[in-house]
C-alpha cells in the first residue's frame, strides 16, 4: 500500500467535498443547480470545461494507447484535442445565444416538439452512461494500484469504484454546478500539474523524444494479452496458437511458466507477450511510429471522424456553454480549452512513449512493480502512468498522479451526472411531471437524480470485470470513451448541425436522425463487444459490421442524410420558424447586454 | 430584461431589435466564416490519416531521430494548428459580431423608419 499516495487522494477528497459545501451556500435556485447562475467567465470555463473534458481515458487511457499501440494511440489525444474545433466552429456561440438549461431544451425550442425533447433526453442518458463506464473503470483500476486491497468485504476493484461512485455522487448533489464547476477548475489544474511534472520527472531522467521513438520503433510492437490453457492451445485460421506467438517473443524462463501454467490445467488466465501484426500495410512489420496497430484503413478515416465529431455531441461539455455570459465568451472558451488541453495532450503521449524504456530498464535492473507485467511490459497499458511516477519520482510522485487519476474521475463524472440530473430534473420532472413545482422542489429532485445515475454508474463500473470486457480489448478506458464519442457524433451532431444551420429541418425530420444515429451507433458497438467476446463469428454482414471499431463512418452521414430526406419529404417547419432563427442568430440580446453592461462576468458566489 | 419583445417578424431587447432581414444578414457571414474554416479543418484533418494509408514517405520515412512526418504532425504540430485556427477564427468571428451589430442596428432602424 502506498502511504503518501492515499493521504494525497485522501487529501484532494477532503478537499473536493470542502469546495462543494462551500457552494451550496451559493446554490439556491435551478439556474444555480445546473448552470451556475450563467456567470462563469471564460477562463474559469475553459479550466471547467477542461476538467469536465479530460477524463481518465485521456489522464490514463491515452498514455497507456500510446504505451500499447505507439502512433495509432496518440490520435486519440489528437481527435480528442481537434473535436472542439467543430464546437467553436459551428455550435458553441449559437448554443449559447439560444439561451437554455439542455441539449433538450434545445431540440424542443427550435423543433417545438414534447417528442423530440423526450427522445433527446433518452439519448442524453445512454451517451453519458456509455462515457460513464470508463470512467468506473478507471476508478477499479487505479485503486487496484494504488491500494492493491479492498475493504468490507470487497475487491480491490469494487473499493475503488464503490468509493469513487458514492463521493462523487455526495459532491455534485451538494454543490450543484457552482460546486462541481469549482472543483472542475481545480481538478483540471491539479491534473495538469501531474501530467507536467511525469514529463519534467521523464526528461530529468535523460529521455529523449526523438531518440526514445527511435528506440520504440527499433522492432515490432509486443502486446500482452492474458489467455485461459484452452485459449493458450487453440489454433486461428492459420494453425498458429497464442503459445506458438509467444513462444518468439517471450524468454525461456517467462516460457517455462507459461509451460507450467499449461502442465498444471490450471483455471484462470496467464498473460503472454506476442508481436503485433499490421492492420493496416499488412506486409509490413508493426513499428512503434507507424499507423496499424489498432485501426486497418476503414477505422483509421472512421477513428478521427469519431473523436473530432464526438466531443460536440457529449452532453455534459455542451451543457457547459450554457454557463457563458454571451455567444463571444462562449468561442473565447474555447479557444483557451484548446490551448489548455493542446498542452495536456501533447504530454500525454511523450509519457506513453517514456513509459517503455523506464518500465523494462526498472525490471531488466532487478526492481519489482505492483502491476503485473510480462516481458518487461504491463499486462494492462492503463497503468502506465502511475507506474511510469513511481519509477521516476517515487511515493510521492505516484501519489501526485494517482490524485491527477482521481481528479480526472471525479470532474468527468461530476460533469457527467449534472448533465444526466439536468435531464431527468429540468427535462422530464420541471416539464411533465410537475411543472408547478417550487425552486426548493426542483433542485430536491435534481440531486435524487444525481444520486440515482450515480448507482447505476456503479452497477456499470462492476459489470465490466464480470464479462470480461477488460480483457477483450487493449487499453479499455480509451475504448469506450470512444463508444462515447461515436454514439453522441451520430445522435446529437446531425440534429444540432441542421438545427442550427438548416431553417428547413423539420421536426420529423430531426427525430428520425437522431433515433437512426443512435440506434445505429449502439447496435453496432454492441455486434463489436460480442466479436471481440467470441460470442459473434466475422462471417456474412453482421460479421463485417461487428469488425467495425468505430460506427461513426457510417452513422453519421446516416443520421444526417436520414435529417435531410425526412425533412424534405416532411416539409413541416415549425409555425414560428422565423422566430426561433431569430432567437439562433440574432443578436439584439447580446447588444442591450452590451449596452448596458449586463455581458459582464459577475460572481458565481455573490449572494442574491 | 424585462423588456423583451418576440413577434414572428421581430425580437426586441430593450432599444435593440433584430429582424428576419438583419437576422438573415448575420446568418450568412457567420455560416461562411464557419465553413470556410470548418472546411480547412477537415481537409487537414482528414488529410492525414489518407496519407498514413497511402503515402509512405508521409509514414514510413523517419525525418528527425524516430519522428516520421506522420507521427511529428499527429503528436506536436497538429495542435499548432488547431490553436491558430482557433484564435484567428475567435478574432474574425469578433469583428463580425461587432460588424454586424451595428449593420443590424442601421437595419432595424431603416426598417422602423419606413414603416413609419
Amino acid at each position: 500500500m502506498n502511504t503518501i499516495a492515499i493521504v494525497l487522494v485522501i487529501g484532494l477528497i477532503l478537499f473536493t467535498i470542502g469546495l462543494s459545501i462551500f457552494s451550496r451556500r451559493f446554490t439556491r435556485t435551478t439556474a444555480d443547480f445546473y448552470l451556475a447562475g450563467r456567470k462563469v467567465g471564460s477562463f474559469s470555463n475553459a479550466s471547467a470545461i477542461s476538467g469536465d473534458y479530460l477524463s481518465a481515458a485521456s489522464f490514463l487511457g491515452v498514455a497507456g494507447a500510446v504505451y500499447a499501440s505507439g502512433l495509432d494511440g496518440v490520435w486519440y489525444a489528437a481527435g480528442f484535442a481537434g473535436g472542439f474545433m467543430v464546437v467553436v466552429l459551428f455550435i458553441a456561440s449559437a448554443l449559447r445565444r439560444f439561451g437554455e438549461y439542455t441539449v433538450a431544451d434545445f431540440a424542443f425550442g427550435r423543433f417545438g416538439s414534447n417528442r423530440i425533447r423526450l427522445v433527446t433526453v433518452v439519448a442524453v442518458l445512454i451517451t453519458s452512461l456509455f462515457y460513464m463506464a470508463p470512467q468506473m473503470f478507471g476508478a477499479g483500476t487505479t485503486w487496484q494500484v494504488l491500494v492493491g486491497q479492498g475493504f468490507f468485504g470487497m475487491d480491490a476493484y469494487t473499493t475503488g469504484v464503490v468509493v469513487v461512485a458514492a463521493i462523487i455522487a455526495f459532491y455534485v448533489a451538494v454543490g450543484g454546478m457552482k460546486g462541481t464547476t469549482l472543483n472542475q477548475i481545480f481538478q483540471f489544474w491539479w491534473l495538469a500539474f501531474a501530467m507536467t511534472l511525469v514529463v519534467v520527472f521523464s526528461f530529468g531522467s535523460g529521455f529523449s523524444y526523438p531518440q526514445a521513438l527511435a528506440d520504440a520503433s527499433d522492432g515490432p510492437i509486443v502486446n500482452t494479452k492474458a489467455y485461459t490453457v484452452t485459449e493458450l492451445t487453440t489454433p486461428d485460421a492459420n494453425g498458429v496458437t497464442p503459445y506458438d506467438k509467444a513462444a518468439k517473443v517471450m524468454t525461456a524462463e517467462e516460457l517455462a511458466t507459461v509451460d507450467e501454467f499449461i502442465t498444471s490445467g490450471a483455471d484462470g488466465k496467464i498473460p503472454i507477450a506476442f508481436s503485433a501484426g499490421n492492420k493496416l500495410h499488412e506486409l509490413r512489420d508493426m513499428l512503434f511510429r507507424e499507423p496499424g496497430h489498432r485501426y486497418n484503413t476503414f477505422d483509421q478515416f472512421s477513428m478521427v471522424l469519431a473523436l473530432v465529431l464526438g466531443t460536440a455531441g457529449l452532453p455534459h461539455i455542451l451543457n457547459r456553454y450554457y454557463t457563458n455570459p454571451s455567444g463571444a465568451a462562449a468561442r473565447r472558451s474555447t479557444f483557451w480549452v484548446l490551448v489548455f488541453i493542446g498542452m495536456f495532450y501533447i504530454f500525454a503521449p511523450i509519457a506513453g512513449l517514456a513509459g517503455i524504456g523506464f518500465i523494462k530498464d526498472y525490471l531488466a535492473n532487478g526492481g519489482t512493480l505492483a502491476a503485473p507485467t510480462v516481458n518487461g511490459l504491463l499486462v494492462k497499458p492503463d497503468q502506465v502512468m502511475p507506474t511510469l511516477a513511481e519509477i521516476l519520482g517515487g511515493q510521492w510522485l505516484m501519489g501526485v498522479v494517482a490524485a491527477g487519476a482521481f481528479a480526472a474521475m471525479f470532474s468527468t463524472v461530476g460533469g457527467l451526472l449534472i448533465a444526466a440530473a439536468s435531464a431527468i430534473g429540468h427535462d422530464v420532472y420541471e416539464k411533465y411531471v410537475n411543472p408547478n413545482a417550487t425552486e426548493a422542489k426542483r433542485v430536491a429532485v435534481g440531486k435524487i437524480a444525481v444520486l440515482s445515475f450515480a448507482a447505476l454508474a456503479l452497477f456499470i463500473g462492476l459489470a465490466i470485470p464480470t464479462y470480461g470486457l477488460d480483457q477483450a480489448y487493449p487499453a479499455l478506458i480509451a475504448m469506450m470513451v470512444t463508444w462515447a464519442f461515436s454514439v453522441g457524433a451520430s445522435a446529437f451532431v446531425p440534429m444540432l448541425l441542421t438545427g442550427i444551420w438548416w431553417k428547413g429541418t423539420t421536426e420529423r425530420g430531426a427525430t428520425a436522425g437522431m433515433v437512426v444515429g443512435l440506434t445505429s451507433a449502439i447496435v453496432i458497438i454492441f455486434l463489436n463487444i460480442f466479436q471481440q467476446l467470441g460470442t459473434l463469428g466475422k462471417e456474412g454482414i453482421l460479421g463485417f459490421i461487428g469488425s467495425l471499431t468505430y460506427p461513426v463512418l457510417f452513422t453519421f452521414p446516416l443520421g444526417l442524410l436520414t435529417i435531410i430526406i425526412v425533412s424534405k419529404i416532411d416539409g413541416q417547419l415549425p409555425k414560428n420558424v422565423d422566430a426561433i432563427w431569430m432567437r439562433i442568430h440574432g443578436t439584439a440580446s447580446e447588444r442591450h447586454e452590451k449596452q448596458h453592461g449586463l455581458d459582464k462576468v459577475g460572481s458565481m458566489f455573490a449572494k442574491k | 430584461m424585462g423588456d423583451t419583445t418576440e413577434r414572428a417578424t421581430h425580437v426586441q431587447h430593450g432599444d435593440h431589435i433584430d429582424t428576419i432581414e438583419s437576422v438573415d444578414l448575420v446568418f450568412r457571414a457567420q455560416r461562411k466564416l464557419s465553413f470556410t474554416y470548418g472546411a480547412v479543418f477537415f481537409a487537414v484533418t482528414l488529410a492525414i490519416p489518407a496519407m498514413s494509408v497511402w503515402w509512405k514517405s508521409w509514414y514510413a520515412v523517419p525525418i528527425w531521430g524516430g519522428f516520421t512526418a506522420n507521427y511529428l504532425f499527429v503528436s506536436l504540430l497538429y495542435y499548432v494548428f488547431l490553436w491558430t485556427m482557433a484564435w484567428m477564427y475567435s478574432k474574425q468571428a469578433d469583428k463580425l459580431d461587432d460588424r454586424l451589430s451595428t449593420m443590424a442596428d442601421e437595419i432595424t432602424a431603416r426598417t422602423a423608419g419606413e414603416e413609419a
